[in-house]
């Protein structure tokens, strides 16, 4: 498949060596996106003696959660025993496997600085798209989105709520885009040449440690331009070729190593 | 008419073709598609103007300061707060999702009495009323480090001549009485690490949950040229970003300090203390490394390499954790060094009655307290020290449904610190004194006042109101408090440490390693999106909870692979862990870095009471913790607890 191009390039740098796992991206990623926090009960549920009660957090085979955290190992016995922590938002891969399988079009990759979108009301639920994408970075809806009494009065005036039935995934925050584009509109200034920190997303704002950095792969003058060049820099399971716009950055090569899925015995990847 | 079965197929042939010819029946799908997703309980989104305004979180237990991201008002988010060193525009966990909890159904919504809701003037009786028949057995327990809401307490425990005041179990406890008490230090012990070259973290989790742990991150973040290296028993998130983990146990810790100051002192390193001889001697005889490999299996030759990167660093510092001992070990190996240990000035009182902050952590809550009258301000006692506290009648102040309150005789419920005026002064392990002030960003959701200025109205301490008492307090700390309402923070640079003792014949016996005596070591950590001994799981942290500690309902503790042998369990094994005086279920789960003969449990499950997304998820550590006593420096640890594990 060919990889789509544009002049514009949003993408990220997560410095593994950086991460300490500490769940605060996720926490801040659920906020801004309004991602409801699992709840067992449904009070909108009048039958609910004929239906099976709803996950909570715990099943994480349905939890919610466009931003998630892996732990590695680098698999030894104490003590030579290592760990790290990989934040993994949505890829928005160069040639989404997500998009060509999608029936109705749900899902798209557009000039819009390469995100790849997820259109809801077109969502028919399908998950054909799931299970197309090697990074698990889609996430169906299994229960309706309920807030405990009162706490839909914090919801962020960014992102609609999804219901079920739907799949949901990372957008980069694609309304801060829209927001930072205004911005730029209205300052007078060119909204496709948003300079560093104009446009960021969630994860990268609210990381302690700044290991994520986000801004446009294609711009020289931004950050990410440069690091994502770094010989530390890798990709998730770059050798199948999606060409994702999220960088990795470690200086252990065993991290190195698992982020492709390294098969030595296989002869390794170019 | 009748209709030909030739024409009726001809029909329907034409209709089926003109209808995939024709947009109508198309939209009409797309169109009911849509629909079906707009049922009437998927929330709408409120839109209006989108501020973010700068204030202070203390969810976590040094506090964070944050902006709370509001539309048309009403708070939805929270982001660090760039212009305040403490954040750096980082937040933590908890904080990161206090908006959640102030819009929870788990806030106390009015004054409680005895189960029973009644008035605030009636609350204010009911207090004045068992505050004239105590006397002076009244006293506070605090779980607020950094707030002055603590000189108000203090200020009234004062007025009623007691001294009773004690803090939750903290490491900035430990630091003061090993620092002002054992040393004769003066000011509160920081470290820059910012600016150290190398920083040794010993026991010290301070990239996850261990004192300002956001400050921590960024300062981690903003070291490009330091080293830093992690000491205990597991390997922490902490551990998984420093350049090398040592494992060493944590009743050890002090002895493994030690065992590397052996070192430092053999390089002919020294501290300008009248016993400073007395020590030498004390560590060159009693803490050899071989001494010191025996009693905690750490190698001589990894604390002579430790020594010797502590020496060639320029601005190396040792970041303690733990007992008193730990601590004590730590600030004489710093003094030792001369690196990037400072001590920071303390802010002026704004209640001359209060006590100061090191009065405040002298009492040992681990020794138990009794009393008539128990005033306790956003802790959890009852679910951290259930054997501890007991009282006649106890007054609980907290933002939402604790297991302390539950069981509170009159439960007063607390404004969310998004709602009130309140303050993070110098949150301990900070390079700098700081000064930050938070005013409310949104009007109450409950029926809650400022629990100083409830306290304020039942004795005459100079003020009417706790902002009143914050006004005086800025203008104490010398600090601009426009800037202050601007999310700006006060900061006073720390100075060089100088102690008048290294507590040579306290450290001597304080710094042996004693362990329990059950069958393993137990090494209980604490991540802050697990909770904290004052603060559960937040709404949206649940699913950022890894199944290394809590599957399903059930908590999972972790162990070696050789541990897991000799126990005779493996991988989803359900153990029953005993000790101290109660036991634990858990789950097990095989993770190599923890020591062998040692179990690592995570503190801050096992709820029994408040929202669905804490209540009855895991078991609640601190039941198996033993309290030990450090007879020589005079306190009390859990450092040294071990369990007993069967396989159940």
């Amino acid at each position: 498949m060919q990889t789509k191009e544009f002049k514009i390039r949003w993408g990220m740098v997560i410095d593994i060596d950086k991460c300490t796992g500490c769940g605060a991206c996720m926490v801040g990623c659920q906020v801004e996106n309004n991602i409801a926090p699992m709840t067992k009960s449904d009070p909108y549920n009048y039958v609910q003696a004929l239906t099976k009660p709803r996950d909570d957090a715990s099943n994480k085979l349905r939890t919610l959660t466009w931003m998630n955290v892996y732990e590695l190992s680098n698999g030894k016995a104490f003590p030579e025993h290592e760990t790290a922590y990989l934040p993994r938002p949505c890829m928005q891969c160069g040639s989404p496997a997500c998009v060509p399988v999608c029936p109705v079009v749900a899902t798209d990759k557009n000039e819009e600085g390469g995100i790849v979108s997820q259109i809801y009301p077109r969502c028919i639920g399908c998950r054909y798209c799931m299970a197309a994408c090697p990074y698990h970075a889609r996430y169906f809806n299994w229960w309706d989105p309920l807030w405990p009494e009162g706490m839909d009065k914090g919801l962020s005036p960014s992102t609609s709520v999804r219901p079920r039935g739907v799949v949901e995934k990372c957008s980069f925050c694609h309304s801060r885009y829209l927001q930072a584009k205004d911005k730029a509109r209205m300052d007078g200034e060119d909204p496709m040449n948003l300079p560093e920190g104009a446009y960021t997303t969630a994860c990268a704002d609210i990381c302690p440690t700044k290991a994520i950095t986000f801004g446009d792969l294609n711009n020289p003058e931004h950050k990410v331009h440069e690091l994502s060049k770094s010989p530390h820099a890798f990709r998730l399971l770059e050798k199948l070729g999606l060409h994702p716009q999220v960088y990795y950055m470690s200086e252990r090569e065993w991290v190195r190593k698992q982020g492709d899925n390294y098969n030595a015995e296989a002869g390794g990847h170019h | 008419m009748s209709v030909a079965r030739r024409t009726f197929i001809q029909l329907g042939a034409g209709a089926t073709v003109g209808i995939l010819f024709t947009p109508t029946v198309w939209k009409a799908l797309d169109d009911v598609s849509i629909w079906t997703q707009n049922w009437p309980w998927i929330p709408k989104l409120k839109y209006g103007a989108v501020e973010a305004k700068p204030t202070v979180s203390k969810m976590c237990e040094s506090g964070c300061a944050v902006k709370v991201r509001t539309v048309a008002g009403e708070p939805f988010g929270t982001m660090g707060n760039e212009d305040n060193p403490i954040s750096g525009g980082g937040i933590c966990p908890l904080c990161a999702n206090g908006v959640q909890v102030k819009n929870s159904p788990n806030r106390i919504k009015a004054p409680m009495l005895d189960g029973q809701e009644i008035t605030w003037e009636k609350a204010q009786e009911v207090v004045a009323e068992k505050l004239a028949a105590a006397g002076s057995k009244v006293a506070v327990i605090s779980g607020d480090q950094t707030g002055t809401a603590n000189e108000v307490f203090s200020a009234l425990l004062a007025d009623k001549g007691s001294d009773a005041f004690y803090m939750m179990p903290c490491d900035m406890q430990a630091a003061d009485k090993a620092w002002t008490g054992l040393m004769g230090g003066s000011g509160q012990v920081g470290y820059d690490l910012e600016g150290a070259d190398l920083v040794l973290l010993a026991g010290a989790d301070a990239l996850e949950s261990w004192g300002p742990t956001v400050a921590n991150l960024k300062s981690f973040a903003a070291n490009e040229s330091g080293k830093f290296i992690f000491a205990g028993p597991m390997q922490t998130k902490t551990a998984s970003v420093t350049s090398l983990w040592v494992p060493v146990p944590a009743e050890g810790m002090a002895a493994f300090t030690l065992g590397i100051a052996y070192y430092v002192l053999q390089a002919g390193k020294t501290v300008d203390t009248a016993d400073f001889g007395q020590f030498k001697a004390m560590v060159m005889s009693e803490y050899s490394p071989a001494k010191v490999e025996a009693a905690t299996g750490v190698k001589a030759d990894r604390m002579a390499d430790l020594a010797k990167q502590l020496l060639t660093a320029s601005n190396p510092v040792v970041v303690p954790a733990g007992p008193v001992a730990a601590h004590g070990a730590a600030f004489a190996l710093n003094l030792l060094l001369g690196g990037a240990m400072k001590a920071l000035p303390e802010f002026g009182k704004a209640i001359p009655s209060a006590m100061s902050r090191s009065e405040m952590l002298k009492a040992d809550i681990l020794e138990g307290v009794d009393t008539d009258l128990l005033f306790i301000y956003e802790a959890n006692p009852a679910y951290a020290l259930p054997e501890k506290v007991k009282a006649g009648f106890t007054v609980a102040f907290d933002v939402v449904q604790t297991e302390t309150t539950a069981t509170a005789n009159l439960v007063l419920p607390s404004l969310h610190p998004y709602e009130r005026f309140d303050d993070l002064a110098s949150p301990y392990g900070l390079a700098a004194a700081t000064y930050s002030l938070g005013a409310p960003v949104c009007k109450p959701s409950v029926d809650a006042i400022s629990a100083a200025t409830f306290i304020l109205g039942l004795a005459d301490l100079g003020f009417e109101s706790f902002e009143e008492v914050l006004g005086a307090k800025a203008e104490a700390v010398g600090a601009d408090m426009e800037a202050l309402q601007g999310g700006e923070a006060f900061v006073a640079e720390g100075e060089t440490p100088a102690a008048a003792s290294l507590a040579a014949n306290v450290l001597g016996k304080a710094a042996v390693p004693v362990k329990g005596t059950g069958a393993v070591g137990l090494a209980p950590y604490t991540l802050l999106n697990v909770g904290t001994a004052n603060q559960a799981t937040t709404p949206n942290a649940p699913c950022t909870i890894s199944n290394n500690q809590l599957v399903g309902d059930h908590m999972v503790v972790m162990m070696g692979s050789a541990t897991a042998k000799q126990l005779g369990v493996s991988v989803g094994s359900k153990v029953k862990l005993s000790g101290g005086k109660g036991d634990c279920e858990a789950l097990v789960q095989i993770f190599e870095g923890v020591m062998p003969g040692v179990v690592a449990a995570p503190l801050g499950l096992g709820h029994t009471v408040g929202d669905e997304f804490s209540k009855g998820k895991g078991d609640n550590v601190y039941k198996i913790l033993t309290v030990s006593s450090e007879a020589a420096a005079g306190a009390s640890t859990w450092a040294g607890s071990t369990v007993n594990v069967a396989k159940i």
